[in-house]
């Protein structure tokens, strides 16, 4: 057997390097909110002089830090049903309902992602406040709800678009209706894209910032408003120890899926 | 043991989801439904701890209303956003520098009418001077923050911050976002030019302070003195004070030529609907017991003149009229006119 040529083996290594070199740039910053998190001392020290769980323990005996927390879940989940429900229904009239004008529909559908989300935020609270129904909770799950149909949107569209159709038609030619079709053939065979959008609404509206700027109320402010606030006052390992359990938590909304639905098919798409 | 799983057909799941997701969109109306509220703008941290366990319920049950509290900056714009006639805020709090923007704007009054407001006949001059909008509750003294352990020269001038040594540790704010920052350029502009509106001073002692390390908020400052990062600092007494008895090794320094004021500032919105509950806020902000646990908690200097603090905050905050005469009250309304001009040049002597 002979080897590689010198200048194959060194191209592979090449894109070995690269590859680490981009893991660990996506990983760092998260490597440096554990240390962050675990360290004693009030400010970012490195080296790090210990290990301790004081700041998580301030963090869970934060009554402030936990009704942000389970707020943002509440809004998250809601978010995440809503777009789910409407950008996936809209993704199939796009595909398949045969609109006049679909692609400037497609285009707008995808419009919230085109514009600074600070602004939408800015809208939606002057409408409510044209609308006089102060702001609402439904008013912050409604502004989440549409900078997050646009990632089911596309996710959706992208699996039926590689959809054969032909499965539809033989279900309905052996006698299924349109509603049994959809949901013993479309539905399953287009999960994967609507679980990957499913997946991308609940991290963005759990995640998000400048919608939530103008549209939480006092006493019903989300995470990421509360430790805004709060580093504006306190920055100490506090703020950590809130990054690592919303890592944990976007990594068990990944594993809970994958038992769910299987990860598999996400990377399908 | 075993195990019976009952499985829930979907209209059963889509049934029970819409409930529970009706129910917790609706709850907001309900508490919405009760009577006299008063809206207002506040401070996280430890502020917010000392308001919302301590000093909201007291004034909720004393004046039987509720107390709804925004701590979400940003304050204007939302207050800006919202109709004059039915503003979201009945009282704002804020720095004294976004109440002159505010003023400006249109969305506040001028000043508090005194005669609903009682307290006020006990506040220091400063805390209603002609470069106050509204009333000023508490002040801090912008002055310079040090580490004691790194073997700097003694610090009294604010010229210090100037000193080479301090190169590589010298700390400041970015300007254009930051009233600490803003108050640096005015000192500046007294210190080495013909008063605190002379800008071509201050841009050329900016150029010369370089490098500085700058942050966006003081909370981030005081971290940045604790961990040594900064040697030097801008920041206010309650950046350094609050950290009193935990043994760091940090000290205030009140310069020579006096400290500026960073005044926490209340106001009314000309469209209250409340306003007999917003004067009475204003007036239990102002009262004796109201102002020595907020000061005794956060290290502000009350603008009560009547409030007696214990002695451990009274030897070092502004709590006597010639402690309180070395305050120096930025213009914030001439600093605004110019702020677009003042962000722009400083953004390019920093960025340099």
């Amino acid at each position: 057997m002979t080897s590689a040529p010198f200048s194959l083996r060194f191209g592979r290594f090449c894109y070995l390097a690269f590859n680490v070199g981009v893991v660990v740039f996506l990983l760092a910053p998260i490597a440096i909110v554990f240390v962050f998190a675990l360290n004693p001392t009030p400010y970012i020290q490195f080296p790090p002089v210990g290990v301790s769980m004081r700041w998580f323990e301030k963090f869970f005996a934060s009554r402030d830090f936990m009704n942000a927390l389970w707020f943002s879940l509440e809004v998250a989940v809601l978010t995440t049903v809503a777009a789910t429900l409407f950008g996936a229904s809209a993704a199939l009239a796009l595909a398949r309902g045969r609109l006049p004008g679909s692609r400037a529909i497609t285009a707008i559908m995808l419009s919230p992602l085109m514009l600074p989300a600070i602004l939408t935020g800015l809208a939606l609270f002057q409408t409510y406040v044209l609308l006089d129904v102060g702001r609402p909770t439904w008013g912050l799950v409604l502004g989440h709800t549409i900078v997050s149909i646009p990632y089911v949107v596309r996710t959706t569209l992208a699996v039926l678009h590689n959809f054969d159709t032909r499965l539809e038609e033989a279900a309905q030619n052996l006698g299924a209706g349109a509603l049994r079709t959809y949901f013993e053939v479309t539905l399953p065979l287009t999960k994967p894209g609507v679980m990957a959008g499913a997946v991308f609404a609940f991290i963005v509206s759990f995640d998000q910032f400048p919608i939530s700027l103008f549209l939480v109320s006092p006493g019903h402010e989300t995470l990421p408003i509360t430790l805004f606030n709060y580093l504006k006052f306190d920055l100490d390992g506090t703020i950590g120890a809130a990054s690592v359990v919303s890592i944990v938590l976007a990594v068990l909304v990944v594993v809970g899926l994958d038992r769910t639905v299987g990860l598999r098919s996400y990377a399908e798409l | 043991m075993t195990i019976i799983r009952k499985p829930v057909n979907r209209r059963q799941f889509l049934a029970v989801a819409a409930t529970a997701g009706a129910g917790i969109i609706a709850a907001p109306h309900v508490a919405r439904a009760q009577a006299a509220t008063l809206r207002i703008t506040g401070w996280g941290g430890k502020w917010g701890q000392t308001m919302s366990a301590e000093l909201i319920p007291a004034f909720e049950k004393e004046f039987k209303c509720k107390v709804e509290t925004d701590t979400a900056f940003p304050f204007l714009p939302k207050l800006q956003a919202s109709s004059r006639s039915n503003p979201v805020y009945d009282v704002l709090h804020t720095n004294s520098n976004e109440q002159w923007a505010a003023l400006e704007m249109g969305i506040v009054e001028a000043k508090i009418d005194p005669k609903q407001v009682p307290n006020i006949a006990d506040v220091y001059p400063y805390a209603v001077s002609d470069k106050i909008v509204g009333v000023t509750i508490f002040t801090s003294a912008i002055g310079l923050g040090m580490r004691t352990d790194k073997g700097y020269g003694k610090v009294t001038s604010w010229k210090d911050l100037w000193d080479k040594a301090y190169d590589g540790v010298r700390g400041g704010y970015v300007i254009p976002v930051n009233s600490l920052g803003q108050a640096f350029v005015m000192m500046s502009g007294m210190l080495y030019g013909k008063g605190m509106t002379d800008l071509d001073a201050a841009y050329a002692a900016l150029e010369k302070v370089k490098p500085m390390k700058l942050a966006d908020f003081t909370g981030t400052m005081e971290k940045m003195i604790l961990s040594g990062e900064v040697g030097l600092a801008v920041i206010h007494d309650s950046g350094i004070l609050r950290y009193d008895g935990q043994n760091q090794p940090t000290a205030f320094v009140a310069p020579s030529e006096g400290v500026m004021a960073l005044e926490q500032v209340l106001t009314l919105t000309p469209g209250t609907k409340v306003r007999e509950l917003a004067n009475a806020y204003v007036n239990y902000m102002l009262s004796p017991g109201v102002q020595k646990t907020l000061a005794e908690s956060v290290w502000y200097s009350p603008a009560n003149s009547k409030v007696k603090l214990d002695d451990k905050y009274n030897d070092k905050l502004l709590t006597t009229p010639a402690k309180v005469a070395t305050l120096i009250q930025p213009d914030w309304k001439w600093y605004n006119a110019h702020k677009d001009e003042i962000d722009s040049r400083v953004n390019r002597i920093f960025r340099a």
